[in-house]
């Protein structure tokens, strides 16, 4: 036995031990757990025995597999540039008027997004041409007959604007989907409009899709801190129920509830305020996971909504002149006489900015605000990096313009699976792989005998090698990833069969054992190598323009063809080579 | 054990003509069946909704349909699936929302009955209607009037005023038909007798999507696939290679042609998968062929590809059957779609055999007469170069 035998069956020693070792947690998960504790990575973590890998790294199960709820949402960007082209065309409006720089009306088209400024005296024009285009730089020229100036948005700004919409439009179903308290769900872009939604254990369409399909509604209400003691005094005069968990906090100057859940202030405090006053709660983010609250906070705030995110008109994240961030907005006309009238009255107050029921800021107002913008300062650094700092102004950027540009989402997609059906399809899809291989396993030992044998270790092996490949790239069973495990495994034989049928022919022409299989090997190699080639060129394409349940389907088959490569080269052939060099076999059971 | 005792010396070749004519004669029928009368297109690419309910007491489909047209819905299929005793249905809706052509035409009108509403719009694709109105609106008197043409309604959205000063924008958002068929089947009982098992609803426009990328996805590796074998053998391998498989993935469109099996995106799998299987069988051969064209220098190149078919008609055999015999517990446990996937990929296997024998090599030789006869023409016309017509 020469030396580069040894090396090569340490490799596979190694990759079978490191393949049983990767499938630990995948294990502990579907098999040791509790089905209601699948999903729960801590558990798993304390479970597994220490020197098990990470739990992250275990084989999930679809949504087909297990339930849920998958849907995919379509941002509706043209409606959403539609309202935008509006607004910016009373931008323009406003703007020339303010200038003085003559008296314009805007007429838009929405189907092409295009303005249409009609100067009342065409005298005017060119001077508002050159100012309005020097300002609006979203806009350029299409076309200009005498006082008529035809505008359209830019593309490559439409597009910009279009990315915004979406990623606004996941941001705000992600916070309501944290709302609804759903564990391990899944928000991601799906394409240019689209955002897919994973939600497992979820059994109910028509209320998941209500939830994400709203468009978010953004308030400015004024915080009533004529009496800062208030909590403090409630919940004196009432103690909390027990296990509640609400307790007094000062921090930010005013005392406050704070309770593990919102649902605790809510109900406590329900029928306990004044009239006119409504009490909302804002989320203490978990600062290692970004998505998720460790605690709520309360606020005591007027009810009536004095201003809303249709006043908006944009708000972008800065640094400012200081180097610290800070959130500038603007409002409409109409938004800023009235942003203006709530600054002069409440000076020294707080202005509560509310997403979705959700207190996510409260400035101090320092002074009257004119002119239709103001700051929001990001307080004081405290613990954060700068980046930390800088992040947080750009999610109240994001924040204010998801509820100031309402992007409509529809419902482009959604599959619920129950739970039952889910563990029917595991047990039938389990028996069907089950089956397939072991009809295979069997007529390769009777057909090929010791070889047959030898081909099905390599089999099994790869079997193995898929599901450990699997849980290494994260991925997701499911029940047509079932179907291309199977039919890999139905591939792999194919490369067993082409090296055994060549033995055989080679022993047909009266070679020797060892030259037999080593050529048999050799010659095989190419057509191997070839075949799972093509089949790759398939699986990849196939990966890479399917969605969902295809995609498992690709990524089983890629993992197992590169497999199956190893298993029916390397593997079986190390074995053979075993008997014929090193134990001198002078036959070949084929 | 041996299936071939013997080597075989079948005379695949000489039959390649009727069995050509055979081919394309089927080809041609599945082609103007698919013209003529379409797949039976399933939710991921028609769109509209699938409800799975299981019932807890034996009914039969008549009896389920029987009762959702009670409940009112006139429109659906039902489609017992699983084993009799399960008493599983899929009941499928071509619409998505409850909006549609007639009750959106309805649901107009009873929006201008409310006075001063105008610009109704029924957007079908997205389930929504969208209307401009001279004063603001109350929600809950806008979808009373929705309900009243028939439309369920899941929210009234409020867009604000319209620049300009021309009115109020609003939007009503139709319910799913998922909620449908649970009120439709369940009317009149008090506690339902089934259980929503799976919900499927995919938007026309997500539809479409859907199937032009399923089909973008065929071209696109049958094109690769081509590039790759253009590359690893002689140019003149590569067209019979493409036209055998282009053959397999029409034979296997014809299963689900006939069947009325639905054609979805696990279809779309199994045909890009059957893209891979077939060209798999094509190139084992034409490995064969290469490697005898060298050792058979002298015999004609018909005669060699024969030696080659029947030289590796063992493993032909045997590789089929081992994939078929994979196949199996996916027949007989695999349910809805994975049923037809196994299916497909059984049709699969052996149109992909029948075509490496009877269209990738016939092909080859074809192309190879006509690069000879071109020779011959060349060297008649004086034009003298001394290649041999069969090198590789």
């Amino acid at each position: 036995m020469d030396r580069g035998w040894w090396w090569k069956f340490g490799l596979i020693v190694a990759v079978t031990l490191g393949s049983i070792w990767f499938l630990i947690p995948t294990y502990y998960s579907l098999v040791v757990l509790d089905r209601d504790q699948r999903n729960n990575l801590a558990v798993l973590e304390e479970r597994m025995p220490s020197w098990a890998p990470p739990a992250k790294y275990r084989l999930n199960l679809g949504l087909d597999l297990q339930g849920g709820i998958h849907m995919v949402m379509r941002v509706d960007t043209k409606t959403a540039l539609q309202k935008r082209t509006e607004r910016r065309a009373q931008q323009i409006v406003n703007y020339v008027n303010d200038k003085k720089l003559g008296e314009v009306t805007a007429d838009t088209d929405p189907e092409k997004l295009e303005v249409t400024l009609t100067a009342k005296d065409p005298a005017t024009m060119d001077a508002i041409q050159k100012e309005v285009l020097a300002t609006f730089t979203d806009f350029k020229e299409v076309s200009r007959s005498g006082a008529a100036l035809t505008l359209v948005q830019d593309e490559s700004q439409a597009n910009v604007f279009r990315t915004e919409a979406v990623d606004q439009a996941m941001l705000v179903i992600r916070r309501r989907i944290d709302k609804w308290g759903v564990a391990e769900v899944d928000v991601r872009k799906l394409g240019s409009d689209s955002i897919q939604i994973s939600l497992p254990g979820r059994s109910n369409p028509e209320q998941a899709k209500e939830l994400v399909g709203t468009t978010a509604q953004l308030e400015f209400r004024m915080v009533d801190d004529s009496n800062p003691q208030f909590f403090a005094q409630l919940l004196q005069a009432t103690p909390p129920p027990e296990g509640s968990d609400i307790t007094l906090t000062t921090e930010g100057g005013f005392p406050q509830l704070q309770a593990p859940t919102r649902e605790a202030i809510i109900s406590y405090t329900q029928d306990k305020v004044p009239e006119n006053r409504v009490v909302l709660t804002e989320c203490i983010a978990n600062p290692v996971k970004k998505n998720e609250c460790t605690s709520y906070r309360s606020y005591l705030l007027d009810r009536n909504v004095p201003l809303t995110g249709e006043s908006l008109a944009g708000a972008d994240a800065n640094i400012s002149q200081l180097n610290e961030p800070e959130v500038n907005i603007s409002f409409d006309p109409a938004g800023a006489r009235e942003f203006e009238r709530l600054t002069e009255a409440g000076v020294g107050r707080r202005m509560a900015i509310v997403l979705d029921d959700n207190v996510q800021t409260a400035p101090n107002i320092n002074e009257k605000i004119s002119g239709g913008s103001a700051r929001i300062t990001m307080g004081r650094m405290g613990g954060r990096t700068f980046e930390e700092w800088l992040g947080e102004a750009q999610t109240l950027a994001l924040v204010l313009k998801a509820g100031a540009l309402p992007a409509p989402v529809t419902v482009g997609e959604i599959r619920q699976v129950g739970a039952s059906l889910g563990d029917e399809l595991i047990r039938k899809g389990g028996l069907a792989a089950v089956l397939g291989l072991g009809l295979v396993v069997l007529f390769m030992a009777l057909y090929y005998k010791a070889s047959g044998l030898i081909a099905d270790i390599a089999l099994l092996l790869n079997g193995l090698l898929i599901l450990a490949g699997l849980a290494f790239f994260n991925a997701t069973l499911t029940l047509p990833g079932i179907a291309g495990f199977v039919l890999t495994l139905g591939v792999a034989v194919d490369a067993n069969v082409l090296i055994n049928e060549r033995i055989r022919e080679e022993l047909g022409h009266g070679k020797s054992a060892r030259a037999a299989v080593d050529q048999g090997y050799d010659r095989a190699f190419w057509t191997i190598f070839d075949s799972h080639v093509t089949a790759l060129i398939s699986a990849f394409i196939l990966f890479f323009t399917g969605t969902g349940p295809v995609r498992g389907f690709a990524t089983t088959l890629i993992i197992g063809l590169l497999a199956s490569l190893f298993t029916s080269i390397t593997v079986t052939r190390v074995i053979m080579t075993y008997f014929v060099h090193g134990r001198n076999a002078k036959v070949v059971s084929v | 054990m041996q299936i071939l005792k013997n080597k075989t010396n079948i005379d695949f070749i000489s039959k390649r003509k009727p069995a050509l004519f055979l081919s394309t004669l089927l080809n041609l029928a599945i082609i103007v069946g698919i013209a003529a009368f379409g797949f039976n297109f399933g939710v991921d690419f028609a769109g509209g909704t699938v409800v799975e309910v299981k019932f807890d007491h034996p009914v039969t489909a008549q009896e389920v349909r029987e009762r959702a047209e009670k409940g009112g819905l006139p429109d659906v299929s039902v489609q017992n699936i699983g084993a009799a005793d399960e008493n599983t249905f899929l009941i499928r809706m071509g619409g998505v929302t409850q909006l549609n052509e007639e009750s959106g035409a309805k649901g107009k009108e009873a929006l201008e009955a409310l006075g001063g509403v105008r610009n109704v719009y029924s957007d079908l694709a997205n389930g929504i209607i969208r209307f401009r109105s001279e004063q603001p609106m109350d929600a809950a008197a806008v979808t009373k009037a929705v309900e009243s043409a028939g439309i369920g309604v899941q929210e009234v959205r409020d867009l604000g005023e319209a620049q300009g000063g021309t009115g109020y924008d609003y939007q009503v958002v139709a319910s799913g038909m998922a909620d449908r068929v649970v009120a439709a089947l369940g009317a009149g009982l008090e506690k339902p007798d089934f259980e929503q098992r799976r919900v499927d609803y995919v938007g026309p426009q997500v539809g479409k999507q859907l199937r032009n990328r399923g089909i973008m996805a065929l071209l696109y590796s049958m094109v690769a696939i081509l590039i790759y074998v253009a590359f690893r053998f002689d140019f003149k391998f590569g067209p019979g290679a493409l036209v055998a498989m282009v053959h397999d993935v029409i034979m296997v469109s014809g299963y689900y042609l006939v069947s009325r099996r639905e054609f979805n995106l696990t279809a779309i799998a199994a045909l890009l998968t059957v893209v891979g299987y077939s060209v798999n069988d094509t190139i084992v051969i034409y490995d064969r062929i290469r490697e005898d064209m060298a050792k058979f220098k002298g015999k004609p190149f018909a005669e060699v590809i024969n030696i080659a078919i029947n030289d590796t008609l063992g493993r032909t055999i045997l590789t089929s059957g081992t994939t078929a015999l994979s196949l199996i517990g996916l027949l007989i446990f695999g349910v809805g779609e994975i049923f037809d996937f196994a299916m497909a990929m059984l049709v699969g296997i052996v149109v992909g055999v029948y075509s490496t024998i009877y269209i990738a090599s016939p092909l080859t030789i074809w192309l190879d007469e006509r690069a000879a006869a071109k020779e011959a023409r060349l060297r008649a016309s004086g034009n003298v170069d001394h290649q041999q017509p069969n090198a590789a």
